[in-house]
């Protein structure tokens, strides 16, 4: 009776296309909080603390 | 080992965001200048600190053009000084230390954020672009009073912003026949010199004077008015400078009453 459900694919027939589009949901989630906590929170919550980097690249 | 594509795909992925995330932050502190409050400035003995050169009075001074140095001494439960005023669009150093326990020095609704430690000084330099108050608080628990503890930075426009201190002064009482001298000092405590007006008024009497002071020095001047000129009894008089006043009131005494109290004057 498996015998008959079951059905053997190959490598490249494989196609999880529900987990990559749950990926794709991620890093695009990631990628938006990210910058949203970095430019927005953080350098946009002026003034902020400004040091000696580009001073001495500069000298 | 064959590695299915969609697999690839999001290896792919995750790197292109690590290497993202390096990015700006790479571009955080190169490109914007942000950096961290270190731990390698200088220290100092807390129990020393009136008789240091730069915390033993605590205060805003010009160290180069654009440029400022802000001594903070946090203690239980203020800071000195306050208000804290500062310049708009300069760069401003603030040097923070305390002289008892661990306090807080944070500028609510910005990055400005550091510990007062007694024995170190922290060292962070920021600029405020927009003129206006903003309340500085201490974050780190201090004490009972703790919550009351809270300073001012006032960010004044730039053309508006001196470090012009005045102060003047006349004798208490002057003999009728005397002259009234009153000697008012102004104080430039920034690099550029200081061309302006002294105002004064001594009863109904009115004087001014234009002065130069140079940078980082004072000048002394004096007005005197005839004292037989503005009469027996209490005048009083106020000194002007830009925006900056001093009053005070002198006594012109004639002269059998100063005969009477032994003829003295201060």
């Amino acid at each position: 009776m498996g015998s008959r459900v079951s059905r053997e694919i190959g490598h490249d027939e494989y196609d999880p296309w529900g987990t990559l589009s749950l990926i794709v949901v991620y890093f695009v989630a990631l990628t938006l909080m990210w910058l949203f906590t970095y430019f927005v929170e953080f350098v946009g919550n002026t003034p902020t603390v400004m040091g000696m980097i580009v001073p001495v690249m500069l000298g | 080992m064959r590695i299915h594509q969609y697999e690839k795909l999001w290896i792919v992925g995750a790197m292109i965001l690590i290497v993202g995330f390096i990015v700006t932050i790479t571009y955080g502190s190169v490109g914007l200048g942000i950096t961290m409050i270190g731990d390698e400035e200088e220290t100092i003995a807390p129990d020393e600190l009136n008789d240091d050169e730069q915390f033993g009075e605590p205060r805003v001074e010009q160290v180069g053009e654009n440029e400022y140095a802000a001594y903070v001494v946090a203690q239980t439960f203020i800071f000195q000084p306050d208000p804290i005023e500062i310049p708009a669009n300069n760069e401003i150093t603030f040097h923070v230390t305390s002289r008892d326990v661990i306090h807080g020095f944070y500028v609510p609704g910005t990055n400005i954020n550091a510990m007062a430690i007694p024995g170190q000084v922290a060292e962070l330099t920021v600029e405020f672009d927009e003129p206006g108050e903003h309340g500085l608080i201490c974050h780190e628990y201090c004490g009972s009073g703790h919550h009351t503890m809270e300073g001012l930075i006032v960010v004044q426009p730039e053309d508006e912003f001196d470090l012009t201190e005045l102060s003047a002064e006349t004798p208490d009482t002057v003999t009728s026949g005397e002259q009234v001298q009153l000697n008012a000092t102004v104080e430039n405590g920034q690099l550029e010199p200081l061309e302006t007006t002294v105002d004064a008024e001594i009863g109904d009497q009115t004087f001014q004077q234009n002065i130069t002071v140079d940078g980082n020095s004072t000048q002394d001047v004096t007005f005197t008015a005839e004292s037989t000129q503005l009469g027996v009894g209490e005048h009083d008089w106020t000194v002007t400078v830009d925006d900056y006043e001093e009053t005070g009131s002198v006594e012109v005494v004639s002269n059998e009453t100063a005969a009477a109290e032994g003829g003295e004057e201060s």
